[in-house]
């Protein structure tokens, strides 16, 4: 792959290392940055455009975009491009005209850094509150943190039309270095509403950002016009915590009760991929009973996911008067049960530990777990008994917020509702990790695309985690949980790029260390931010009634895209 | 407002009226009075306590989940661990909602918004932040978005510590608001 770039640019890859046949790093000029980026995506079957990141190297007086590229399934490689630009007024030319998904990837860099993005169509803050667009938070030169003081800079306002509003005056530190910020804003309301609404028939419906959608907030504006929606407009970063920035400045071990706040639903798997990474620079493997132990607790944590996320949006629809999400609750309670006989949390277990996993399995786990199991594959088919035979649920979700395979793969989506379009892609097999090799499981996977495939999906891959759990608990040996390491860790300077399957889907870790006890960067490559950003489209030419079930079935956890 | 404003009677029947006394105020004040005043009056008198033993009994919040906590508010409107038996329902609107949780980190986005949902409640209302984040920021107190001193902003009744906090501390936590209503030690006042 290397030597066929080379030969086709000669000179414009500057730097280049081969990690392994998965991995593949290169620096890029950046005038060549959109063509090679065409080269690798029209000849090499990169159509997966998979992420974005931003780096600040204060030391070198440079930025460095580094841009995430691989496959749907043609091959497994995984390309990590990176370009380089100079502190003082950044540009990098925009990557949106080849990949669709790029948008969003590119702004929230642009609001973090500073770094500007020729051609972007769109670039206004997507995370950030208006008032912080300007000081580029995530610079390590950027003077408001650790801040706090912001509730007490909070000062209340009556707006002109009777409401209240609060304005958070700059932190003294940053009035003391005289930074002066520049401020695109984010459209208003009232601005949106004048610039989109062309004829009487069509008027804008505000959905947020409280609403029963999904666990999180986030604001869905709607232009509809009659009962269809013409056009959607989605805005998060309700919950922006910036744990990105807050996990570069805790150590490596503090790192990981972050990551188990950013979604919370799967907070094994992203245990899972921080601690992966992490490993990955240290140049260690776990034993292999610690791998078996974190197998199971992932496929535990997606089954919980799993039935949380029908559950939830089965009584968005209203179903059956909300019975079978008591019932999915009610299950979801034993297995939560379970995995809180192993960790001692219910949801926020901060369990695996890098080469290993803090606790072993307790007496008995086998013997406790597989009645449960059983239990809960006799009602997972129940449950999808029930779904295909309701002939007004059925009605109701079939043939709507239709993807695609080829729209699926455009928008950047991953885990079950890509393959709900006919798509086999699953971190499981294309990048494999832990003792997933050994395991034999099938990748699930339906031809409709529309949101009761992706409902099938789910219930059925619950089925297949409780087969490789079961398959688990036969095969785990007996062994150390843990490898020797040093009470401090220190990886050598370098990064590492890690991804595993989340119950959302492609969950990926960027973890830069500079030899300190603290990481450099840590980019997080979330699943739902996929989904996020693949809303609107999906939702234009929907009847407003079906927003929320389309909205629904994609699962989304606003947690994680705001982290 | 005298009774003798209002209808003029004779003058001896007025005094011999004007002694007469209900709850220690003049009974006149009672027979002619502005619903303000009979609210004053039900404020002081042992009808309050009826009024929120019957508050109490029927707490409805509003289901806004923020953050991890969010999930656990599912959790815990569920059969699994009932809240029903206390008279707590979900509601998905604030029109509908007595008690508002905040089950999570307040950002700067999202201030004004949650401030609208509370204002938009109803009265009598109550406020119960469960959770480290929503007490004080939590493990991201010293970000740059998020806000720490959440009781500025929110009359806040009662805390529940925890990160997140189970179910069962939920359960706690509303017991101890109902306790609160009971001895008319609330925040604000009802």
């Amino acid at each position: 792959m290397l030597s066929a770039i080379q030969s086709a640019f000669p000179g414009s890859v500057l730097e280049s290392r081969v990690e392994s046949d998965r991995r593949l790093w290169i620096t890029v000029d950046p005038k060549k940055l959109v063509e090679i980026t065409q080269f690798l995506r029209d000849k090499k079957d990169f159509d997966h455009y998979s992420g974005a990141a931003g780096v600040d190297r204060i030391n070198e007086n440079l930025f460095e975009v580094v841009e995430i590229l691989t496959s749907h399934g043609a091959h497994q490689v995984v390309v990590m491009m990176k370009v380089r630009v100079p502190r003082d007024k950044p540009s990098v030319r925009s990557l949106t005209g080849l990949y669709w998904n790029a948008n969003w990837y590119e702004r929230e860099i642009w609001e973090m850094y500073g770094i500007n993005f020729e051609g972007h169509p769109e670039l206004y803050p997507l995370l950030l509150p208006d008032e912080l667009v300007g000081y580029w938070p995530w610079r390590k030169d950027f003077k408001g943190y650790p801040d706090t003081t912001t509730g007490e800079r909070a000062i209340e306002q009556v707006g002109p039309d009777g409401y209240t509003e609060f304005k958070i005056m700059p932190h003294p530190e940053m009035i003391k270095a005289g930074v002066v910020p520049e401020r695109p804003k984010y459209p208003t309301f009232r601005e949106r509403e004048e610039a989109e609404i062309k004829s009487d028939s069509e008027m804008i419906m505000h959905m947020g950002p409280q609403h029963a959608i999904v666990p999180g907030p986030f604001l869905l504006d709607l232009l509809i016009e009659g009962e269809r929606v013409k056009k959607a407009f989605l805005d998060v970063g309700y919950i922006h915590k910036g744990i990105e920035k807050i996990m570069e400045n805790r150590t490596y071990l503090q790192g990981i009760v972050y990551t188990d706040r950013m979604c919370y639903l799967a907070s094994i798997t992203n245990n899972e991929a921080y601690c992966g990474a992490v490993e990955r620079l240290l140049n260690i493997t776990p034993p292999e009973r610690a791998q078996y132990i974190r197998v199971i607790l992932a496929e535990l944590s997606r089954i919980q996911s799993h039935l949380l996320g029908t559950g939830e949006f089965l009584t968005l629809l209203g179903a059956a008067t909300y019975s079978p999400f008591q019932y999915m609750i009610i299950d979801r309670e034993d297995l939560v049960y379970l995995m809180e006989s192993i960790t001692g949390a219910r949801i926020t277990h901060t369990f695996v530990r890098f080469g290993g996993v803090r606790n072993d399995l307790p007496d008995g786990f086998a013997d406790k777990a597989r009645p449960i199991l059983k239990r809960m594959r006799e009602r997972t088919e129940e449950y999808m008994d029930l779904l295909h035979s309701d002939p007004i649920y059925t009605r109701r979700m079939r043939g709507i917020g239709v993807l695609s395979p080829g729209d699926a793969r455009r928008l950047g989506v991953s885990g079950p509702p890509l393959r709900a379009s006919d798509t086999p892609y699953d971190m499981r097999r294309e990048d494999p990790i832990l003792v997933y090799p050994d395991l034999d499981f099938k990748v699930v996977t339906r031809k409709a695309g529309d949101a009761e495939a992706r409902v099938e999906v789910r219930l059925e891959e619950i089925l297949e985690s409780i087969h490789i759990i079961e398959q688990c608990l036969d095969q785990i040996p007996e062994g150390p949980i843990q490898e020797k390491l040093p009470k401090k860790i220190k990886p050598e300077p370098g990064e590492a790029y890690y991804r595993v399957e989340d119950p959302r889907g492609e969950m990926g870790f960027y973890v830069i260390s500079d030899g300190s006890e603290k990481p450099y960067r840590v980019k997080v490559r979330g699943p739902v931010y996929a989904y996020m950003q693949a809303l609107p489209p999906l939702l234009e030419g929907a009847y407003v009634a079906d927003v929320v079930a389309i909205a629904g079935s994609m699962d989304a956890c606003t947690s994680e895209v705001d982290r | 407002m005298g009774i003798s404003d209002v209808i003029p009677v004779p003058v001896a029947i007025d005094e011999e009226i004007e002694k007469w006394t209900i709850w220690g105020r003049p009974v006149a004040d009672v027979w002619f009075t502005t619903t303000e005043k009979i609210h004053q009056i039900i404020q002081m008198g042992p009808i309050k306590n009826v009024l929120n033993w019957g508050r109490k009994n029927s707490l409805w919040f509003l289901m806004q989940p923020m953050g991890c906590c969010g999930v656990e508010m599912l959790v815990f409107g569920c059969p699994h661990y009932d809240c029903d038996r206390f008279g707590i329902i979900p509601r998905a609107t604030p029109r509908q909602a007595d008690v508002m949780i905040i089950s999570g980190y307040i950002t700067r986005k999202y201030l004004p918004a949650i401030k609208n949902l509370w204002e938009q409640m109803l009265e009598p209302k109550w406020c119960i932040a469960v959770g480290e984040c929503a007490i004080s920021g939590g493990p991201f107190y010293d970000s740059y978005n998020i806000i720490q001193n959440t009781s500025d902003f929110f009359p806040i009744d009662v805390y529940v510590p925890g990160c997140p906090p189970r179910p069962e501390q939920f359960i706690k936590g509303f017991v101890e608001l109902q306790e609160k209503i009971k001895q008319r030690k609330d925040k604000r006042g009802y």
